[in-house]
């Protein structure tokens, strides 16, 4: 048994990168296909409007909770200090860099991702997408990609909706709630904030955007036809989009701290 | 564009499709072992078979979505396995097929998914395009519905729009893929009309994959009848309905046991009761 085990790690780790390279030919084919994408760019607005404008109320909320939560163990935390005063850009800072972007991003898998992979699937699975091959459309062009570029745009606004809430939510619990001077909460907030730190959060939920976005079309696209593929594909896809957003916000971070 | 205009080329025999050949397996698994078709022009051309015999592969062969392991699947003059993607496009525009459940577009209403390949393949204004597809709607009886939803459709409705569908471009080939299964007998009448109406009125070819055989066989010029990878039988209707052969009979005749046996093969019954008694 112990002397199969590199067998099965050689096979697993093969498997593994069969699968990335089939990723990555996905992903290709969609960045080819990306010019003549845009100048369809009503697909791509209805898009944006399943994927993001429906996950608002979701994220509007996890932000409102996240930003109050904030700004209670940020109080807690800088009282003992003596610098509640900071919490305005203590919040602003970890919303906009961090929570923001890393949050609406596993909201997004698991609502929108989910949604399109088992669109996509169900899709398969009832010839829909085989129909329009007969038809001479290509169902990667007609379909999947408006998917994909709605949700590489839905991300960084749904991060900049979901940091302004939380900054909202902040502000209630901090300010109305302990008492932290509003003037202060605000202008400190202003200074410390750079225009860097904005950007880190969009390029971020960017990133994140084309890492949910490819996984959930492609775990879709390629399932198998039956209600148990369907079913698989969309859990592969919330596991997969939430381990690899934890895994590039590492990564992004270590690169642009 | 008249339908002469529009048609294509054929083989010199008439045929709009040629097989010649056909070896196909899947996981070596052999689905066709050297069959040959021909679906001659104007006709309607029914291919029968026990299920699992390669009826829905065959006309995956025919539009390219598989590709043969050996052999020749010509389309109006050109070989499919030969086309690049751009080329079987080019062909599939001028082909209709109708899936077996219809494969509407379930987030576009009827008149919508009508309307789909010519939005998608043409330029034409929008006047222009609500004349045609109204056509085609009213040619199945539907122009009625033409703001339902497809969840909204019964079976035969949803069979009779992705039909309007399948006909929008005027195409000179129609392939149906078991348009019957799941029809009650008033919705199997009307397709079963129109099959042959539409390929009467507009000129088509058409090629029903079907193995409701009295239905079929009562539209079809020609049948084709295939079982365990070759075609076992060809001919009109009426030939194969009073041949004698056996595989032939049992098919047509709907017979429970013959050369496709009744049970799945298994071991000796007594033996296998007495060893679970064991």
């Amino acid at each position: 048994m112990i002397a199969a085990l590199p067998r099965e790690l050689l096979a697993s780790a093969g498997a593994a990168l069969t699968t990335l390279g089939r990723y990555a030919i996905f992903a290709l084919r969609l960045l080819a296909a990306t010019p003549r994408g845009l100048l369809r760019f009503g697909l791509v607005v209805q898009q944006v409007h399943n994927a993001g404008a429906l996950s608002l109320v979701i994220i509007m909320l996890s932000g409102l909770f996240v930003g109050m939560v904030l700004g209670l163990q940020g109080y807690d935390l800088l009282e003992r200090f003596g610098s509640e005063e900071s919490l305005g850009t203590a919040v602003a800072l970890g919303l906009l860099k961090e929570l923001g972007p890393v949050v609406t991003a596993l909201l997004f898998a698991g609502r929108a991702g989910t949604a399109l992979a088992s669109e996509l699937g169900l899709m398969r699975a009832t010839d829909q997408l085989a129909a329009m091959e007969v038809m001479a459309v290509d169902p990667l062009r007609r379909v999947v990609l408006p998917r994909f570029l709605g949700s590489i745009l839905s991300m960084p606004l749904l991060a900049a909706i979901f940091s302004l809430v939380g900054l909202f939510g902040a502000q209630l619990i901090g300010v109305q709630l302990m008492g932290v001077d509003a003037g202060q909460f605000w202008s400190q907030m202003r200074g410390a904030v750079e225009l860097d730190d904005v950007m880190e959060g969009v390029i971020k939920s960017g990133v994140f955007g084309v890492a949910c976005g490819l996984v959930a079309v492609y775990e879709g696209y390629h399932s198998v036809p039956t209600a148990e593929g369907v079913g698989r594909a969309t859990t592969r896809t919330v596991v997969t989009s939430s381990v690899l957003v934890l895994l590039l916000d590492y990564m992004l971070t270590a690169v642009m701290l | 564009m008249t339908h002469a205009a529009r048609q294509e080329p054929a083989a010199a025999d008439g045929s709009v499709v040629r097989v010649r050949g056909l070896h196909y397996a899947v996981n070596s698994r052999p689905i066709f072992e050297g069959v040959d078709f021909d679906f001659r022009r104007g006709s309607v051309t029914a291919v029968m078979g026990p299920s699992g015999t390669g009826k829905t592969t065959l006309l995956r062969l025919i539009t390219g979505q598989l590709r043969p392991d050996r052999g020749l699947v010509e389309v109006e003059g050109q070989d499919v396995s030969r086309l690049d993607r751009a080329g079987i496009y080019r062909l599939r525009r001028r082909m209709g097929m109708l899936f077996q459940n219809g494969a509407l577009l379930t987030d576009l209403d009827v008149y919508e998914n009508v309307a789909f390949p010519l939005r998608e393949h043409t330029r034409l204004p929008e006047r222009l395009l609500r004349h045609v597809v109204l056509t085609k709607l009213q040619a199945v009886g539907l122009r009625g519905a033409w703001r339902l939803m497809p969840s909204e459709l019964s079976g035969g409705m949803a069979r009779r729009v992705a039909l309007a569908r399948a006909i929008v471009m005027d195409p000179g080939l129609l392939i149906y893929d078991e348009p019957f299964v799941g029809l009650d007998p008033i919705s199997l009448g009307m397709v079963l009309r129109l099959i042959r109406r539409l390929n009467d009125a507009l000129g088509l070819t058409s090629i029903v994959v079907s193995h409701d055989v009295r239905e079929i066989t009562a539209v079809a010029d020609a049948c084709y009848l295939i079982s365990g990878g070759r075609v076992v039988a060809t001919g009109a209707p009426g030939t194969l309905a009073d041949s004698a052969r056996d595989e032939v009979r049992q098919f047509m005749h709907g017979l429970p046991d013959g050369p496709v046996p009744f049970h799945y093969p298994a071991p000796d019954y007594a033996a296998q009761v007495a060893e679970a008694r064991r």
